[in-house]
């Protein structure tokens, strides 16, 4: 069992380190063929993040939003369930989160901050929940449904900061800066990082343990592996095609409303864009374990940052990082590049 | 065309913005039959519209520009086939990989190539032909609503029957649609479906670079992020035209008329034009609710 199970582990990494690799390859490519500074595009890219404190802090700081983004898909796709949507709940969520500190401009910050989270699941599993619902009452495609819901909701989202909460003091499309007692402190500075990265670490150690050891989490990984076999266990099906989607978007809507009150401390336009597809690689990359999140959040906040410096040292733009995660998701589910290392095994057993 | 009434440009303006859902869409029909959900028509249309709009620059050429936007979007698809096929990949995960990769390629080259990661602009690229018949267009109303478009608008619908003959009148149709529902079959008459499902999404590369061209073609501009969710709304039209050539014309026309309304409502009413941008989605959303409802209790009809 044990030496199954290393074997096993071995096989996935083998494969990601090859996705990896060559991800980084066809990056060193391109700034080959784009760059005039090549060199120096490339030091930055990889290298960059960890020359400066503040390019280490804020790419902590960006892991944060990508750990429950990460979450809220594993525990979807680990129940066969599919969410599509994270960008508009998660866009929701800090929308949401924001009104309601604007609302409470004068309550101490162990109050509101609360307050504006709750609010930000709530909306989040709402968005997310009503794809469920109709999968559940009338079988409707989960996939596209819930992109389709996601997208009109950025829309919507967007005519509220640009619009009825646009601040009008200020020349960005944003609404009003939210109260002091309500940003989270910060504690790498100058970076951005703020203590909320705790917060999210433990929020995967307790998501594993919710997954692993509760009777809810036992339930939606039976359903996962095989739902007409649960059926038929006495598993209220129909109830996980709606549990695991509204527990995914609550987990988008908390990576919105965190990524007002720990960074942009407003609802800008577009705020959260990218953390929703971004939390998908990421969850595959973690293959929908929750602890394995953590470092996947972090790697995929490395190439961002790699990007960025890149960008202000050298000539090359910051749209080179979605080129390097377009590539990981490529790979990401290949299994071809996973086999690599049993068939080989099994190929030797063979020929002795 | 007169503008007579207001539904009569309205309705013009439904035929123009429908051809690129058409053609994405009986792109995906081809993948669909043969058995994969292919998301990665939007990622598609993108490259399609970037490099046909750069290669017409280039060359001088309308025709060449399209051509060669064409072959890039069916290189594309040549890789998401290969990785999803040869590397057996996730295909759903896959067609998003090739959203995004096509997302961050269009801007990293334009930024490169005009060091602008805005809206790119051909001044002097010449615009699609029109097709104008004088004699048709004195047809009242139908005339002003059929006729005096660009020429590919009437390639999307030649398409239409092109991809319906291929379909159902050719056995290269018949072992794309056997791929699909039963590959066990396919095999087992010595031909292998995975090669059938490659021919499907070049064919899905082919139709979705021609949609892509018109988009950038008829701007005479890229806008990073041009197709807006059209290759999604092409996926739904899919299923809303119960996989056929002629059920997804007319639910491609439901939504071409969607965004035509939206277009001139903008104008008309006073709402907001984020909300009204939102409309084709919930439109979508709505019909497909709708779509699964019938499905649903058809299916329970059936069963007692």
């Amino acid at each position: 069992m044990a030496k199954q199970r290393v074997a096993k582990l071995l096989s996935t990494a083998t494969g990601l380190i090859l996705t990896i690799a060559i991800s980084f390859a066809i990056v060193i490519l391109l700034i080959l063929v784009l760059s005039d500074e090549p060199g120096r595009a490339i030091y930055f890219f990889f290298i960059g993040p960890f020359t400066k404190a503040y390019y280490l802090g804020n790419m902590l700081n960006q892991s944060i939003g990508l750990m429950f983004t990460g979450l809220g898909i594993a525990v979807a796709f680990k129940s066969s369930t599919f969410n599509l949507g994270g960008e508009g709940q998660a866009y929701s969520g800090a929308l949401v989160a924001t009104v309601i500190l604007l609302a409470l401009p004068n309550m101490p910050g162990i109050v509101g901050g609360p307050a504006a989270l709750i609010g930000a699941v709530v909306i989040g599993a709402f968005v997310a929940g009503l794809s469920g619902f109709f999968k559940m009452r009338w079988g409707t495609d989960q996939l596209i449904s819930s992109f389709l819901v996601s997208s009109a909701v950025i829309l919507i989202v967007n005519y509220f900061v640009t619009g009825p909460l646009d601040d009008p003091t200020n020349s960005m499309l944003t609404t009003a800066r939210i109260a002091e007692q309500y940003q989270l402190l910060l504690i790498f500075k100058p970076s951005k990082l703020d203590i909320s990265i705790f917060f999210a670490v433990a929020t995967a150690i307790g998501t594993y343990f919710f997954m692993q050891r509760s009777h809810w989490g036992y339930e939606m990984r039976m359903c996962g592996i095989n739902r007409e076999f649960s059926k038929y266990a006495g598993i209220n099906v129909g109830k996980y095609l709606l549990v695991p989607m509204a527990i995914s978007g609550g987990f988008h809507g908390l990576a919105g409303g965190i990524t007002v009150m720990g960074t942009h401390y407003r609802c800008l336009k577009g705020v959260t864009a990218g953390l929703g597809w971004n939390g998908i690689a990421v969850a595959l990359i973690a293959k929908n374990n929750p602890l394995a999140v953590i470092p996947a959040a972090l790697f995929f906040a490395y190439l961002d940052a790699g990007a960025k410096a890149a960008m202000l040292h050298a000539d090359v733009t910051f749209e080179l990082a979605k080129i390097a995660q377009g590539v990981i998701f490529f790979l990401v589910t290949a299994q071809a590049l996973y086999g690599l290392f049993d068939s080989k095994k099994k190929r030797k057993k063979v020929a002795r | 065309m007169s503008n007579s009434s207001f539904p009569v440009p309205m309705l013009h303006s439904t035929i123009r913005i429908m051809a690129p859902f058409l053609l994405a869409a009986l792109g995906g029909l081809f993948t669909e039959l043969a058995g994969m959900l292919n998301i990665a028509l939007e990622g598609l249309m993108l490259i399609g519209a970037f490099f046909s709009v750069v290669f017409a620059a280039a060359t001088g050429s309308l025709f060449l520009g399209i051509v060669l936007g064409i072959a890039a979007s069916v290189a594309a698809a040549y890789v998401f086939g290969f990785i999803s096929l040869n590397l057996r990949a996730n295909v759903f995960i896959t067609g998003l990989a090739t959203n995004l990769f096509a997302e961050g390629i269009t801007v990293v080259l334009a930024f490169q190539i005009f060091g602008n990661k805005g809206v790119i602009r051909f001044e002097n690229l010449a615009r699609l032909p029109v097709l104008s018949i004088p004699s048709l267009q004195r047809i009242p109303v139908l005339g002003d609503i059929l006729v005096g478009h660009n020429v590919l608008v009437y390639v999307s619908w030649i398409m239409v029957v092109v991809a319906a003959i291929i379909i159902y009148k050719t056995p290269f149709g018949l072992r794309i649609r056997g791929t699909g529902s039963n590959p066990g079959a396919v095999e087992a008459i010595g031909l292998s479906p995975k090669r059938y499902r490659m021919y499907a999404i070049l064919i899905s590369g082919f139709t979705c670079g021609l949609a892509g061209a018109i988009l950038s073609l008829q701007m005479g501009a890229f806008v990073p992020g041009i197709t807006a969710g059209r290759g999604w709304i092409a996926l739904v039209a899919i299923y809303l035209g119960n996989k056929t050539p002629l059920g997804i014309f007319i639910a491609c026309m439901v939504f071409g008329f969607a965004e035509s309304f939206s277009n001139y409502a903008q104008g008309a009413i006073d709402v907001p034009a984020d909300f009204i941008l939102s409309f084709p989605y919930i439109i979508t959303v709505i019909a497909m609710i709708g779509f699964s409802i019938v499905q649903h209790y058809r299916l329970k009809g059936s069963d007692t």
